[in-house]
């Protein structure tokens, strides 16, 4: 038995090395690969180029990843989507400054007259309200007021986040917020000459489409 | 401690898989943005595929497939450019960095939004989360063609100075279809 066993731990190591020679032969090949390839698009003459004529179908894959990447640069814009049997699946982007927060989708009936169907909204936003007043006269407006109430939503919530996050020591306890992040209650901490000095803030945001505060209240606790 | 062998050989045959696919990824990605096709050779290639199907089965994709997919892809930009006025005119990045963490890339990107043109150049990084990825502009340019005017400089350095890349094309675009309902009016009075 025992014998057996060396045997088998022999086996499965030798299996192991040779996996790993395989593996560093193909990364090395990569990695060449890649050199020449870096080499190739600076120009330099005498470097072989990669390949013969390229294939009809790398030339429709190489077409497909380009449209599917324009397709993505809209997402940045913040209004992106794709058309669907029934109508049109839209896709609302949100950020704070430069950073692309939460998307929310909205599937979009057009006939007989325009309707959603199924959306991912959260039930905070006044989704019914705006849709009333401008979904079916106007859908532009309907999706950017719409945008304007997830942003300024999303952008709250950020920071409230980031203040959470980096002010952590001298915040008391954690951040009171409701869903719609619109009021926002902290104790915090202020430092001066070895004293410590306890305050209570409450931040209000009156606008929804708003992300900086209406009304602030401070006070010493 | 033959156990420990065994353990440094699964750990590198781990890293080696990483980097293999890192680079691989890598290789497709300069692939692609150093590549060009035009038109007219999209045209050829699709005709010409459709051929060569019948003469063998290469892969796994059909040429009705392939075909199909690229009509769906370009209807659906060809209405979100109808619909949102924003018409990109050339797009090209180039991958920066590719590393575990995240990739970093740069983007030209130049377009009219109404009859308003712009230039953007930006630096985009993109890393992998539990269930999502997460976009972070961490490089902004712009240069807009209206940029004389002083309104429309001071927002463009705000928008610049905090990347805030989605505020510019939201912005934009209702600034745009302003100018054009100023423009009519103003033509109509002529």
């Amino acid at each position: 038995v025992k014998q057996e066993e060396t045997e088998q731990r022999e086996e499965k190591l030798a299996r192991l090395k040779a996996r790993v020679q395989e593996l560093r032969r193909q990364r090395d090949e990569l990695r060449a690969k890649v050199d020449l390839q870096q080499k190739g698009q600076l120009g330099k003459a005498g470097v072989v180029s990669d390949a013969a004529q390229p294939s009809a179908q790398a030339v429709l894959e190489w077409k497909i990843k380009s449209v599917k990447a324009m397709l993505q640069v809209f997402y940045l814009t913040g209004i992106s989507g794709k058309l669907t049997k029934q109508g049109v699946c839209f896709c609302i982007s949100t950020a704070y400054e430069g950073t692309y927060l939460d998307s929310y989708y909205l599937d979009l009936l057009t006939k007989p007259e325009v309707r959603i169907h199924r959306h991912s909204v959260p039930t905070f936003i006044p989704l019914e309200q705006i849709a009333k007043k401008h979904l079916e006269t106007d859908i532009r407006r309907f999706l950017s007021v719409l945008a304007d109430h997830l942003n300024a939503y999303v952008g709250r919530r950020h920071q409230a986040d980031q203040l959470q996050e980096h002010f952590s020591d001298q915040i008391e306890g954690t951040l009171q917020r409701n869903s719609l992040c619109n009021l926002l209650v902290f104790n915090y901490n202020l430092s001066s000459r070895s004293k410590t000095f306890p305050f209570n803030a409450r931040l209000l945001y009156g606008d929804l489409c708003c992300s900086l505060p209406t009304e602030v209240t401070v006070s010493c606790t | 401690m033959e156990n420990s062998i065994f353990e440094a050989y699964e750990d590198e045959i781990q890293s080696l898989e990483e980097e293999i696919k890192l680079l691989a990824e890598k290789y497709e990605d300069s692939q692609q943005e150093s590549t060009f096709f035009s038109d007219e050779e999209i045209l050829m290639s699709i005709k010409s595929f459709q051929r060569e199907f019948w003469g063998e089965s290469k892969g796994y994709e059909s040429p009705s497939d392939l075909k199909a997919l690229l009509e769906t892809l370009e209807t659906d930009l060809s209405f979100l450019m109808k619909f949102t006025g924003i018409r990109f005119t050339s797009h090209s990045k180039k991958t920066v960095e590719k590393t575990r963490n995240g990739t970093v890339r740069k983007h030209r990107l130049s377009g009219k939004c109404h009859s308003l043109s712009f230039q953007l150049e930006f630096q985009l990084l993109e890393m992998q989360n539990k269930d999502s990825v997460s976009t972070v502009i961490t490089d902004l340019s712009i240069v807009m063609e209206s940029g004389e005017d002083s309104d429309v400089s001071k927002f463009v350095s705000s928008t610049e100075e905090h990347r805030s890349l989605l505020t510019f094309f939201r912005s934009l675009s209702s600034y745009a279809e302003w100018y054009e309902h100023r423009r009519c009016t103003f033509l109509h009075f002529k």
